[in-house]
This record gives structure tokens, sequence and C-alpha cells, in this order.
């Protein structure tokens, strides 16, 4: 099986329910941001009614969940913009 | 009045300082909506001592605006909440030209509204309006202030156009919303109100603005999201 470690830096609520900042994250099935997505909301299920709609980016560029990634890049995922006033 | 004993604590200000202060004197900020964030936000910059400020808003006062606002009272229920806060702001500071603008802004008149503005500020409660200002601001080079807020979570971005992302930089991929009312912690909006008019203070400084502001007040995160322009935002790429 191959593995790809994506390192992740994680915002808001989420750097608590992760407990870090940065966190490791171990994709075994693809290699989109959508598979990033979804090993993070399997690992910190406290996160899965966000999932459709998290701000994500790849190298700092906010990215559609199809983005494809590689090791080397750096992903970061945040709670959803948030639209009240 | 008095203006610089007015601003004497502000302008001992180093990072302001008299010259900033008397900067702020020239500017001309336009608020559009009036609730919760804009009232906050529209309060402050007054105090802070812009020298006009254009508050645009077509609904009226309701009692569930009450817990999220220091400038509405139970008196003002009913009343229009653009001039409400034109009323209750002129009276604050009367060296700042504050005017109501009692309309609902659309594609075809916000031109109209925000043409002469130095930095637009964002009250409203809705993306589509967001998306609205945004492309206008793209459009004719007016920096804007976005905030929301949403439960115990709020949100800041400043936005140059052409320098920093835009709104829609950071939305593409946004399912729309079937919300009806946004559940909203009564000291929310003031909070984050205020970090939006320091943004707003610092881009007509002429600093530029870093990145998207997180603050989730109930679990003490206080983060600053470093994002890039998207060079291929249908709003603000390059084309």
């Amino acid at each position: 099986m191959n593995i790809v470690k994506i390192n992740v830096t994680v915002y808001g609520r989420y750097k608590n329910i992760a407990g870090n900042q940065t966190i490791q994250l171990d994709i075994t099935d693809g290699n989109t941001l959508r598979d990033v997505i979804d090993v993070f909301v399997k690992q910190y299920p406290m996160t899965k009614k966000d999932k459709s709609r998290m701000i994500v980016t790849k190298n700092k560029m906010y990215s559609s969940y199809d983005t494809m990634i590689t090791e080397e890049d750096e992903v970061s995922i945040a709670p959803p913009v948030v639209s009240g006033g | 009045m008095m203006t610089k004993d007015r601003y004497r604590r502000q302008a001992l200000v180093r990072e302001l300082g008299q010259n900033g202060q008397d900067m702020l004197a020239t500017k001309h900020v336009v608020v559009i909506g009036g609730g919760g964030l804009g009232s906050n936000s529209a309060n402050l910059m007054v105090r802070m001592g812009i020298g006009s400020i254009d508050i645009i808003d077509y609904d009226s006062v309701e009692l569930s605006n009450l817990h999220r606002t220091s400038v509405f009272s139970e008196e003002d229920l009913g009343k229009s909440k653009a001039l409400v806060l034109q009323e209750k702001l002129q009276k604050v500071n009367m060296n700042v030209r504050a005017k109501a603008i009692n309309q609902r802004v659309t594609s075809e008149n916000i031109r109209a509204f925000v043409s002469d503005a130095d930095v637009i500020i964002d009250g409203t409660d809705s993306v589509p309006l967001r998306l609205l200002i945004n492309e206008e601001s793209i459009r004719h080079n007016i920096p804007w202030v976005y905030a929301g807020v949403y439960e115990t979570v709020g949100m800041v971005m400043g936005i140059l156009p052409k320098n920093t992302p835009c709104f829609q930089c950071i939305t593409q991929n946004i399912p729309k919303s079937t919300m009806k009312e946004i559940p909203v912690l009564g000291s929310l909006p003031a909070t984050i109100a205020s970090i939006q008019c320091n943004e707003a203070i610092k881009i007509l400084l002429g600093r530029h603005p870093k990145g998207l502001i997180i603050y989730d007040v109930w679990n003490q995160c206080f983060d600053s999201m470093n994002i890039q322009r998207n060079p291929s935002c249908i709003t603000c790429g390059r084309k």
C-alpha cells in the first residue's frame, strides 16, 4: 500500500481538536485534497459537520477539493468562512 | 469641538501619531450593513476620528438585534437602522460627517454608493452581497474589509485589490447556505468589529493586510492564516 505523508497546518478550533497546529496525516487512498479532508475528518470526527465547506489551501493558495497533492506540498485546513453579521 | 484633545491618547500611539490621526480625518468610509457588525464598526470609526462615514442599511431595528450591538436600544425598535446610527453617532462626534442611506444595496446601485470610499466596511450578513462588494472593490480598486460571525467564531480579512487575495479567492467552493437565522454569541460582533476596524485603519494609513484572521472566542483560538492570491480566481485573477 502506498502511503503519502502530508504535513497539515490547522487553524481555529481545529487546532484544539487536533491538539496541535501542525499534524501529519497518512493518506493511503488517493492523492487529492479531498482525500486529505477525508482522513482529517475520520481522525477528528468533531470536524465532520464542516466537511464540505472547509477552507483548504495548497502551498498557501485556496484550492478546490479536487486539487492533486504530493508529499512536498504544504496543506492548511481552517473552519468554513462565516457569513453572519 | 477641541479636536486635538479628543484624539490626544490615540495620537500618542506610535504606529499612528498626529500625522496618522490627521490623515484619518481626510478619509471616507462606507459601511454596508448596520447590524451587529456594521453598527459596532461604524461606532468605532466615528469615535476614532474618520473624516466621513456613510452607513447603508435598508432594515429596521428589531428586538433580536439588541443582544449583539451596543448602539441600538429599545426606543429604536422599528426605526431605520441607518437613520438611528446617523443620529446617534453624529452626537458622539460632531467632527465626523455621518450620513445614512436607507436603501438596499444592489448590483445596479452599488457603484454610486462606494465610488468615493477609501475603504468599504462589511457589515452584511450574506455571501452574495459580499461577492457583490468584492467585485465592485476589484473593478474600481477600492479596499474593503470582510468580517463575518457564526456562533462563537469570527473572521476578518482586509482586501487590497490586486495585492491581497479577494473574497472570491477564499470562497470558491462554498455551497449556498440554506440557514435562515445565523446563531451568534452576543459579545462576538463587537469583538470582531473591533478587529475589522483595526484592519480598516491600517489600510487607510497605508499598511497591507496580512491574510485571514480567525478568532474562536469559545476555544481561545486566535489565528492569522496566510493565504496568497489565486491567479485563476474568476474575480481578481491575472487574466
